[in-house]
Order: structure tokens, then C-alpha cells, then sequence
């Protein structure tokens, strides 16, 4: 497991950031979801050891979050939130130095970060003081000196908070590519469920501090079999009337209609009854839940 | 060019241990540091008394040997009253005593040279990184906080041991090599232990000082401001204070004397203390107030309102200064031996109520840096 958490409970005062928190969560791209005092980067934080819990045991990487902190932190890469420079440097000396921190040598550190430099495509900027560099460009920066030891685990704490569409696109390519060709895990932590969506495959949803799901993203999106979304090219009222003295149900979404018809029925129910009518039928589909709809469903069911 | 254009290639080499990860923050700060103009020149600027140390122990160990090179040196100091006969007639046995007072004027020096380097590279090492926000940058790999306070710490010492430690144990193999003579590691290896000792003494406690004042904003002028008053501030409040109380106590002994009948004889003569026959009325009163003041000098606390009083007030008690004044004074005739000391011996309070002052900087210090290089242990 990449990551293992047992009850694990957090307290600031009052406020309960992690509350008896169970999570098993296997290597890949996993998002990290859940809504503002959710607890998500109080668990990122635990993780890497930067705060202790008050009660609970896991494993990251294997190690043992509580007592091989550092250890934890040698393998991981981990981009903050913040916008968080070393100050006074240029962009190679900048990812150089984070390599250092980590335990490079001076010169693989140097030789290693013009290749990440040119890979994140910060090459030309590798001389530019970092403080002139653009939101985009910062970010890619952080990422460029938390992958310079090349870690198991990479940490992107809403990575595309703040940026542009292209700039943030870059950023949901790059950590693509990082997780599906280059075999490093990804636990990327957003607010912004398409972006998750891009880049993961396994989402755990936090809610209260507390695991509300978990799982891979194709299986919680699961297909509706009895539930379709359907476009006609003419005015639906006739149909759905049909429909509902079928004893289907039939609402509006979106610009169509999704239909739910009774156990024992399949679509081909709908194709007849359009059939009857003399109606076009311009699209059907099984009804598939979107992420969005697990995320909400999850923290209403809170 | 687009990006992913250059691949990205695994690394597999080895990672260094834990326990000189605090060198990559020192390495780094001083790199940085490097980069200013101002700071290089004053680098520069604050190795010179160095060249004076060096050639004074170098030139002592061929006086020792009696080189017919130095003879006019020493005939010139000698006339000019700089150095004693009875001293230049035996200079090893003097060795110890100028060989301290030369460190002592070296260290003094280089510690005012050392607080103005302290204002060119201290402001911004803690303030940049809370400015830029950095922290999380440090915190979040295999660091801990104090590694990176050490790692700070150590841009410090790296400049102040450069312009201090460097010179002291550079000049002490050039004395040594230039007398030719081992009794010199006998009689001097105390004092380059001791020199050592009171640079490490300026580094931690100017170093944490300036640390923890670094830490307090995130403007690094203010700092550079913080620093100055703790430096200048305190120096200058201190030297009013004492010069306040002193000019206060001898109009009191003048008045004093003025009220007492003028044929009022004179103190008998005695060890340090009284007049001496054929003295003139003031001359006396002059003389008790200067045994007086060395007397009162030895309970005045004003001196310790000023940071680096304190600082010279423990260098003095590491390197022995004291006891080399007097062992020089001894050779003084006896009627000038009093003021001579005087006039040598800076403040005469023990020098553990410096050390507890320093002690105590410290202390608060290291508070201030406990709590404002905070761990992420926190809410946002």
C-alpha cells in the first residue's frame, strides 16, 4: 500500500482536523478530495510527519509515519500550496539547492536540475531569477525541485490553484506523464474535480476529517442500467406521458431527459414508444455518474 | 518548445546522510551571501587588522631571537614609550604578555569589524525565508528545525570565523614558525585555545541574536535596524550611564575634598592607595579618586547595558588580558603603576555577570527563534 492509516486522529484545540481516520490507498494516481476544513492537508501534513497525531498508527511507503519522518521524507516529493520561493536565486540554482536539502551531492544535485529544468520546460528560464518568474512558472519550478531526487511519491498540493487555462493544463500533462509513463505515485490534492479526473484513477474523499469514499474512479462512477439520458428532436410531452403510464420516471437534465424505467425493462422500451409516436431519438446513453456527482453524493451522505 | 520534449530520466544515485544536511543551508547562505559586492569588500576590509596581528607575532618571535632585522623596531617603540625596556631587554620572558595583547587588540578590533559583517549578511537569512515564505520549502524534506537554524547559524560563523578564528591560529603558526622556539606552544597554546573559545563565543551569541532578530520581520532593513540598536544603541546608553555616574562621584569627591581643611595632611603613602610626598592638594585628591574609581569598578554594572561590553568583558577574562596588564604594570615605576593599570583594565566587574548577560541573550533568542521558525504543526 502506498499509504495506511489506522484511526488516526488530530485535534488543533477544538477543531478535529483528522477524525479517526481509516484509509488504505494503493500506488498510482490518487486524488485527494473533500471540501475546505476537510482535513486534506492536515493528512498530507501528517504524512510527511511535519505534524503529529494525537492518537492512530500508519504507514507511508511502507515507513512508519510517526517514527521514520525523514525517512518519509527522503522518498517523497511534495509541492505546497503556497507560493514558496528560495529567495535570491536563479531557477538552476534554485531546484539545485532543493536537491542538496534532500542529500545530493553538489553535483549530481546541479547536473540533475538542468534535466528536470528541461523537462517541466523551464529550460530557457534556468537563468532568470525566480522571483520574475510567472504563477505558471513557479509552479512548475516546485515541481521540477520535488522531483530532483526522483521520488516514489509525489505530493501536489492543489498544483493548479490560481492559473491560467494553459498554464494549468500544462501542469495536469506533466503530472500525467509523471504518474502513468514514469511509474511515480501522485496523491494530487484539488478542489477542482476535473482536474482530479484528468490525472487520477483512485480518489479518496474526505469530509469532517473522516474517509467519506474511496475507490477507482471508473468504479464510482458506476452505470445507472435502468437509467438513460435521452434527447429527442422534437418536444418530449407526449413521450414522457407514454413513459410515465409505463410506469417510468422521466425529469428534465440538462437538455435532455433522464428516464428511469421499472426492474424487467430495458431500452428498447424507450426505441417503441418513439417508434409509436413517429419521434427521433437523438441520443441515448446509459446514465453514468460524473465525479461530481460521487463527490456531492459523498458529502451529503455526511 | 513544448514540454516532454526532453524526457525525464530516473535517478539512482545515493543520498547523504542526516548529520551534515544542516551544511547544504550553510554552503548555500554563503554563496549567497558571496554575491554582494559590499559584503566581499568588507571581507576584505575586516582581514587588514589580521595582517596586523601577523606581522606583530611574527616580528615578537624575531625579537625573541634578537634579529638584527627588528633591532631599529624595537629601539623606535621603546623610545617612543610603546614598549618597555625592561621588555625589549627580555623579550621571551615577556612572551605570553604580548603575545595576549596582541590578541586582545586584534579581537577587539575584528569584534567591531565582526558586528558591522554581522549587518551586511544577517539581516536577510531568516527574513528572506519568511518573506518568500520558504519554510515549507525546508520543512517538508529531511530537515528538521534545527538543522536548518545550525544551517543558518553556520552562514555566520563561516564569515565571522574567517575574519577571526582564520587569522588567530594563521598568525600563531607564523609566530611560531618565525621564533623557531617549541616553549612557545608551553606558553601560548592556552591563548590560541582561548582566542578560538572567544570567536566561538561572538559567533553563537551574535549569531543566534541576529538570527532571532532576523526572524521577527519579514522586512530585512527593519533588522538591519534591530541590529544596530541592540549594537550602537546599547553602546551608546551604556557609555552615558557610566560616564554620568562617573562625573557624578568625582565632583563629589572634589567637593568633598574642598570642604575638608586645606592643612588637612595628605594621606599617608601606602600600597595603591594615598598621596605622596611633595604631591600638590589636587594631585592627591586626583590620585585617591583614580584608586577609588579602580575600586568602584569592580561593583559598576552600567557596562553590561552594552552588548558588546559583554562580549569583550568574557574575551578579556578567556584571553587573561587583565593579568598581562598587570604583569606589564609591574614593571611601571611606582608612582605612575596605579594609573597606568587603570588606564589599561576596562571595566573590573566579574566577568560571569557578562556571561550571564550573554547567557541570558541567548536564551531569549533561541525563544524567539523556537517561536517564530515555526514547525507546520499549525493551523493555516
Amino acid at each position: 500500500m502506498l499509504i495506511q492509516f489506522e484511526q488516526v486522529t488530530k485535534r488543533y484545540g477544538a477543531v478535529v482536523a483528522l477524525n479517526n481516520l481509516s484509509v488504505s490507498v494503493p500506488p498510482g494516481a490518487i486524488g485527494l478530495l473533500g471540501p475546505n476544513g476537510s482535513g486534506k492537508t492536515t493528512l498530507i501534513r501528517s504524512m510527511l510527519g511535519l505534524t503529529r497525531v494525537d492518537h492512530g498508527t500508519g504507514q507511508v511507503l511502507g515507513l512508519d509515519f510517526q517514527t521514520r519522518r525523514l525517512d518519509i521524507r527522503r522518498l517523497v516529493g511534495f509541492v505546497p500550496e503556497d507560493e514558496c520561493l528560495f529567495p535570491r536565486v536563479v531557477g538552476v540554482e534554485f531546484v539545485s539547492y532543493a536537491g542538496e536539502l534532500v542529500g545530493m551531492s553538489t553535483k549530481d544535485a546541479l547536473q540533475r536540475s538542468h534535466e528536470v529544468l528541461d523537462y517541466v520546460g523551464l529550460g530557457e528560464a534556468r537563468y532568470r531569477k525566480v522571483e520574475t518568474y510567472s504563477t505558471g512558472m513557479k509552479q512548475r519550478l516546485k515541481i521540477a525541485s520535488a522531483i530532483i531526487h526522483d521520488p516514489k511519491l509525489l505530493i501536489l498540493d492543489e498544483p493548479t490553484n490560481g492559473m491560467d487555462p494553459a498554464g494549468r493544463e500544462e501542469i495536469l500533462v506533466l503530472a500525467r506523464d509523471l504518474s502513468r509513463n514514469k511509474g511515480m505515485s501522485l496523491l494530487f490534492s484539488s478542489h477542482l474535480l476535473p482536474d482530479v479526473e484528468a490525472v487520477c484513477e483512485y480518489v479518496v474523499v474526505l469530509g469532517g476529517g473522516k474517509l467519506l469514499t474511496d475507490g477507482k474512479i471508473q468504479h464510482l462512477k458506476q452505470l445507472h442500467k435502468q437509467c438513460y439520458d435521452v434527447r429527442l428532436k422534437t418536444d418530449p410531452g407526449l413521450f414522457v406521458e407514454k413513459l410515465t403510464a409505463l410506469g417510468c420516471t422521466a425529469e428534465p437534465w440538462e437538455d435532455a431527459l433522464r428516464i428511469q424505467v421499472p426492474e424487467g425493462k430495458s431500452q428498447r422500451l424507450l426505441w417503441e414508444i418513439a417508434a409509436e409516436q413517429g419521434l427521433q431519438i437523438r441520443h441515448l446513453r446509459p446514465q453514468r455518474s460524473t465525479l461530481e456527482e460521487v463527490f456531492l453524493k459523498a458529502v451529503e451522505q455526511d | 518548445m513544448p514540454i516532454f520534449d526532453q524526457g525525464y530520466q530516473h535517478w539512482n544515485g545515493q543520498l547523504s546522510g542526516h548529520a551534515w544536511r544542516w551544511l547544504a543551508i550553510t554552503r548555500h547562505g554563503v554563496r549567497i551571501g558571496m554575491k554582494g559586492k559590499v559584503l566581499r569588500l568588507f571581507l576584505l576590509l575586516s582581514l587588514m587588522p589580521a595582517l596586523g596581528l601577523v606581522s606583530a607575532v611574527s616580528v615578537w618571535g624575531l625579537v625573541e631571537r634578537n634579529a638584527s632585522l627588528v633591532e631599529p623596531i624595537v629601539q623606535f617603540l621603546v623610545s617612543i614609550g610603546l614598549l618597555n625596556p625592561a621588555v625589549a631587554a627580555d623579550p621571551r620572558h615577556y612572551r605570553v604578555e604580548i603575545w595576549t595583547l596582541c590578541y586582545t587588540l586584534f579581537l577587539s578590533m575584528e569584534l567591531t569589524l565582526s558586528m558591522i559583517l554581522i549587518l551586511l549578511a544577517g539581516p536577510e537569512l531568516i527574513s528572506q525565508d519568511l518573506r518568500f515564505n520558504a519554510l515549507p520549502l525546508y520543512l517538508s524534506r529531511p530537515l528538521r528545525r534545527i538543522d536548518y537554524l545550525v544551517g543558518k547559524l553556520g552562514v555566520i560563523a563561516t564569515f565571522l570565523g574567517l575574519v577571526m578564528i582564520v587569522p588567530c591560529l594563521s598568525a600563531y603558526v607564523l609566530g611560531l614558525l618565525f621564533s623557531l622556539d617549541l616553549t612557545i606552544l608551553r606558553d601560548t597554546f592556552r591563548l590560541l585555545l582561548a582566542s578560538i573559545a572567544y570567536g566561538l563565543v561572538i559567533i553563537v551569541s551574535a549569531g543566534t541574536l541576529i538570527l532571532a532578530l532576523s526572524s521577527l520581520s519579514r522586512n530585512s532593513r527593519y533588522v538591519a535596524l534591530f541590529w544596530l540598536g541592540v549594537w550602537i544603541i546599547s553602546n551608546v546608553v551604556s557609555g552615558v550611564v557610566q560616564s554620568t555616574d562617573h562625573v557624578q562621584r568625582r565632583q563629589a569627591r572634589y567637593q568633598q575634598a574642598m570642604v575638608t581643611k586645606p592643612d588637612t595632611p595628605p594621606r599617608p603613602p601606602g600600597r595603591g592607595r594615598g598621596g605622596f610626598p611633595g604631591m600638590g592638594r589636587q594631585a592627591v585628591v586626583r590620585n585617591e579618586f583614580e584608586n577609588e574609581d579602580l575600586e568602584a569598578a569592580k561593583t559598576n554594572w552600567r557596562p553590561l547595558l552594552s552588548y558588546t561590553s559583554n562580549l569583550s568583558r568574557v574575551g578579556r577574562q578567556l584571553l587573561g588580558t587583565d593579568a598581562a596588564w598587570k604583569t606589564l604594570g609591574e614593571l611601571e615605576p611606582a608612582g605612575g603603576r596605579g594609573r597606568f593599570i587603570a588606564q589599561s583594565l576596562d571595566s573590573q566587574y566579574p566577568w560571569y555577570w557578562s556571561a550571564g548577560v550573554l547567557a541570558g541573550l541567548f536564551g531569549l533568542s533561541a525563544c524567539i527563534l523556537s517561536l517564530s521558525v515555526r514547525s507546520l504543526d499549525r493551523l493555516r
